[in-house]
């Protein structure tokens, strides 16, 4: 771990010198560092004396209790994780229905959907003969008579004219 | 004489967070990890793998959350929702850390909630237990320590006593960071991930930790007797807020 200087007075910066001799303890210094504060641990018999103190008191810890943990802990606990998958296996089961009834709707809706949009694509697209047959109907009612001409720039220009716009029924 | 220094920190994994891991990356770990190994079987629904991973780490688990909650009870209880939670959580297990340090990381979350709670409860209550005609941990070490013969050779069930106390004296976060580094041996980057701090917090916290303890129990080490009047160490501002007992935090 990458430090700042350690001071050199162990009188100054207190908190700055046990936070150093800390991790110096607990090997949490990087090589640079470490060298440091074993050179300020050289020349300071202070600091030497605060170091002892602080690891005496940490290896007091050792004498802590350390308690074992009894068969019907474990035992239990697998009951209660056994338990709780359970519990939510039903919870899964519950909601299932509800989640297959969305899903059809939402497919029903899609498939209307897709048909509806099918619908109007080919109605757009798809070329109808009877309306084609519509269009060309007057031209079929006069075709015996149109047939007797052969030329159909002749026929175009008759077109142009006006020619072949039924006549209103006379009136009286 | 100082211990080996440990190589460079890892990153700090934040836990929940979706990363993207490698499949050769958590193949590394698992390798190197045994109990990733173990916790990528339970992902995938093994119950042995799971039992198995309890007994490694439920006596470990009970005892820190022992010392850290102050109660037998209640340590083994808050142990099992942190393997319930393990479990629950199985599916989104990221292998990009020690399994330790995970595990760890839920255990102090659920100790930390614990915890809080119990502080909640006392606000409302205010109840002191009887016979006991002390409020505070650091008072319950004072007055076991006072009154004693200077003694040189301390007897041993009363020595943890002394130590159990001035651990109970310290605020929450100094006292899972001692228990982290003490009975498991996790370096300042895993107990920085598993804390949510920065490592140089966790250098910090331990550092006036350490010097905490040290004062509480030298002069008890030394004389038998009381710690000086003024009760030993000031308070200083700390750069992570904890909770303090008027011990320097």
């Amino acid at each position: 771990m990458a430090d700042e200087p350690i001071s050199i007075s162990p009188t100054d910066d207190q908190a700055g010198l046990e936070e150093q001799l800390v991790a110096y303890l607990d090997g949490e210094l990087d090589d640079d560092c470490a060298r440091r504060v074993e050179a300020l641990l050289a020349g300071h018999p202070k600091a030497r004396e605060q170091l002892a103190r602080l690891e005496r008191t940490w290896s007091l810890l050792d004498g802590l209790d350390r308690p074992q943990v009894e068969e019907t802990f474990t035992r239990t606990t697998i009951e209660m994780v056994a338990l709780q998958e359970e519990a939510e296996l039903s919870r899964r089961r519950a909601q299932a229905p509800r989640r297959r009834v969305r899903r059809w709707v939402i497919g029903g809706v899609g498939l209307l959907a897709a048909v509806l949009a099918g619908f109007l694509a080919v109605a757009g697209f798809w070329p109808e003969p009877d309306r084609q047959f519509l269009r060309d109907l007057p031209l079929l009612e006069d075709y015996d008579e149109l047939n007797q001409i052969e030329d159909a720039d002749f026929l175009q220009m008759l077109y142009d004219q006006g020619l072949f716009v039924k006549d209103a029924p006379d009136e009286g | 004489m100082p211990r080996e220094v440990r190589g460079a920190p890892e990153v700090p994994f934040p836990v929940g967070i979706a990363l993207v891991v490698s499949e050769s990356s958590a193949q590394r770990q698992a390798l190197r990890d045994p109990d990733v190994r173990l916790m990528l079987e339970v992902r995938g629904d093994s119950a042995e793998a799971f039992e198995e991973l309890m007994l490694r780490y439920q006596g470990r688990l009970v005892s820190v959350l022992e010392h850290l909650v102050g109660d037998r009870d209640q340590a083994e209880d808050l142990a099992q929702d942190v393997f319930l939670r393990v479990y629950r959580a199985r599916k989104s297990y990221v292998a990009g850390a020690k399994f330790s340090t995970w595990l760890f990381t839920i255990a102090n979350n659920v100790a930390s909630n614990a915890l809080r709670s119990r502080s909640r409860r006392r606000e409302v209550g205010l109840r002191t237990p009887e016979g006991s005609g002390v409020g505070s941990p650091w008072d319950r070490v004072i007055q076991a320590s006072s009154g004693q013969m200077p003694v040189r050779r301390v007897d041993k069930a009363e020595m943890r006593d002394i130590v159990r106390l001035a651990l109970e004296a310290l605020n929450e976060r100094q006292r899972m960071a001692v228990l982290l580094s003490k009975f498991e041996g996790m370096s300042y980057a895993d107990i920085a991930e598993a804390m949510e701090l920065s490592p140089q917090a966790v250098k910090s916290l331990l550092a006036r930790a350490r010097v905490n303890l040290r004062e509480v129990l030298e002069p008890y080490l030394d004389h038998g007797s009381r710690p000086r009047s003024g009760n030993g160490p000031k308070s200083a501002g700390d750069e992570e807020t904890g909770e303090g007992t008027g011990i320097r935090d």
